[in-house]
């Protein structure tokens, strides 16, 4: 039997457009600071010293100038002569990065295992244009298959799109509307998360007259590039009661799943079979259903880098029947109401997401869990929503045409006892 | 450190590798196209399904696939046209990217869509596109594209391309 893993601290660095005080390693040793404190504050008393190894969550060399930056971010962390691996999932980076640590845990080679995850994309830089964001998505876009999709200027927009446009030409939605709510709602909440990089009030209106990037995403539909380091410490159950910790949050499910990377292989081009494969298997090893998942947790914590994709996420994820996904977010705008968007049959993204928070993509998905972990603490601060079923998931996505996916399932020790 | 205003150090650096790729199994696929203008996917020797992009082994069935001329016309999909981009390709927008079925393929390729008149409606899901070739041809996926069937004529009376087989 594996050993029962528990997140006992977390971590999370302000999501910002560019720190220039700050490199990759530098960032990673904030997060991994603060989810130390955290992990005191909770009840343990532990240094780096005690940590056992590491798990790295880093995406992309080329952000980081540097190859193996892994490496470079254990000597500043102090965790030499310890193991440390490194995961590299695309956007899916961070959801995939808790998996191993959980794996690393779960297995018995670790009782306490720090989980990290680190981005500093905006050191990219096109000299032509004279910004940082061209260049950044050239970074990412050599993540597209070199030979067949690179070429063709793919990039992540018009990958994700892809599966959006076809999603609508098969269900009729989400229309461009429906897309703005998930702008106006992560947006909006991320007004209440003091570590969101894009906290905005946007309309609609707003939202269909921003800048076209690839039709029909809009400026405002997509998550901009951040620099940021989320981290989380891990704990066997015996480390857990060794250490007195007081709000352990077990993970009670994790997995992941890869789709085929050539969108054009697959059965429907608007399926993201990715998030079908983790989120059922994620939910059974939870012991919970996938066809009544939105009543058997408290809140989810998406992987919105795009507002349509959220919208299809829905259903990938056992939300909502197929299709319905787009009526399912504008039901939520019925009602008059400036948000924020911390109520409903089940909020998604109060942190803001990454619409709202910024897409640092090693950390994100770590940042993601943490958040959803910090809900169940009752400690997640002004965006807290209210926790009953004592559960809560957390999901990334990524890669070409959103090839891999990560669920992370996780209850607090009342969310264990409910059915 | 406290109270003294920090200041950053900012340097400008690159990373370039050169190459000289090899195709491998797949390399048919690009002579063909370079010297003969077809477009040659792969079919499985065990379960006929047919791969385009091409791939020389069935990845459903571990089995070999064996070389088929593709038809030059198909439909679209699903496409996009892009507005904002990288760096690489900043100054080629806008541009039209689209999965197309080749007639008689199981799979979607990517590629570009070329049209006089670049707008969603044109390059619609069901839109039936043929492939047109670069008169210069380096064995590369930019050695074609899809256009409208409808401007097809338009597109290989320009000098610097041509029609297909």
């Amino acid at each position: 039997m594996p050993n029962r893993v528990a997140i006992i601290g977390v971590g999370i660095t302000p999501f910002r457009a560019r720190y220039l005080d700050k490199t990759y390693f530098e960032l990673a040793y904030d997060a991994t600071k603060l989810a130390l404190d955290d992990a005191n504050k909770n009840g343990a008393q532990i240094t780096h010293k005690d940590l056992e190894s590491t798990v790295y969550g880093i995406y992309n060399e080329l952000f980081e100038r540097q190859f193996m930056p892994d490496i470079f971010t254990n000597s500043y962390l102090g965790m030499n002569d310890k193991p440390g691996t490194r995961i590299a999932s695309g956007g899916a980076t961070g959801g995939y990065t808790v998996r191993m640590a959980y794996a690393e845990v779960a297995s018995g080679l670790s009782d306490l295992c720090l989980c990290i995850g680190l981005e500093k994309c905006n050191d990219c830089y096109d000299e032509q244009t004279g910004v940082t964001t061209p260049e950044v998505l050239n970074a990412i876009a050599y993540s597209a298959d070199m030979t067949y999709e690179y070429p063709m200027g793919m990039m992540a927009a018009s990958s994700y799109v892809s599966m959006v446009n076809a999603h609508y030409e098969e269900f009729g939605n989400p229309t461009e509307e429906q897309m703005a709510y998930v702008s106006i709602k992560n947006h909006g909440n991320a007004m209440l998360n003091p570590k969101a990089q894009s906290p905005m009030k946007v309309t609609v209106e707003d939202v269909m007259y921003s800048r076209i990037i690839c039709y029909p995403f809009k400026m405002l539909d997509c998550c901009l590039y951040s620099e940021a380091s989320a981290a989380l410490i891990l704990a066997n159950e015996q480390k857990v009661k060794e250490l007195g910790v007081e709000k352990p949050i077990w993970i009670t499910g994790v997995a992941a799943a890869n789709t085929d990377c050539f969108i054009g292989n697959r059965e429907s081009i608007g399926r993201l079979y990715s998030n079908i494969e983790a989120a059922k298997a994620a939910y059974k090893m939870a012991g919970l259903d996938y066809d009544k998942i939105k009543e058997q947790i408290d809140v989810a914590e998406l992987h919105d880098a795009f507002s349509g994709q959220e919208v299809i996420s829905y259903e990938e994820l056992g939300f909502v029947p197929f299709g319905e996904g787009g009526p399912w977010i504008e039901k939520s705008f019925e009602k008059p109401g400036e948000g924020p968007w911390l109520e409903g049959e089940l909020p998604c993204c109060p942190s803001g997401g990454l619409i709202g928070c910024g897409h640092a993509v090693g950390a994100t998905g770590i940042m993601s869990t943490g958040e959803a972990a910090l809900q169940l603490r009752e400690e997640a601060g002004k965006h807290q929503v209210t926790i009953e079923k004592g559960r809560s998931i957390a999901h990334s996505i990524g890669g070409p045409g959103a090839a891999y996916a990560a669920v992370i399932v996780m209850a607090n020790e009342e969310g264990l006892k409910k059915p | 450190m406290s109270g003294e205003k920090f200041q950053a150090h900012e340097i400008r650096d690159f990373i370039k590798i050169n190459y000289k790729y090899t195709m491998g199994g797949q390399s048919k696929f690009f002579i063909e196209l370079k010297n003969n203008k077809k477009l040659l996917g792969t079919k499985c020797t065990k379960c006929g399904k047919t791969w385009m992009p091409p791939r020389i082994n069935c990845s459903e069935c571990y089995e070999p696939a064996d070389w088929i001329e593709m038809k030059q016309t198909g439909t679209i999909e699903v496409s996009t046209i892009v507005w904002y981009t990288t760096s690489a390709f900043i100054k080629a927008i806008p541009y039209g990217v689209a999965f197309v079925k080749l007639d008689g393929a199981d799979t979607a390729l990517l590629q570009g869509i070329f049209s006089e008149n670049l707008v969603p409606s044109k390059v619609k899901k069901g839109s039936f596109v043929k492939a047109v070739f670069l008169k210069e041809r380096e064995g590369k996926m930019t050695d074609f594209f899809f256009v409208p069937e409808d401007e097809y004529e338009t597109w290989i009376n320009k000098p610097e391309y041509e029609g297909g087989v």
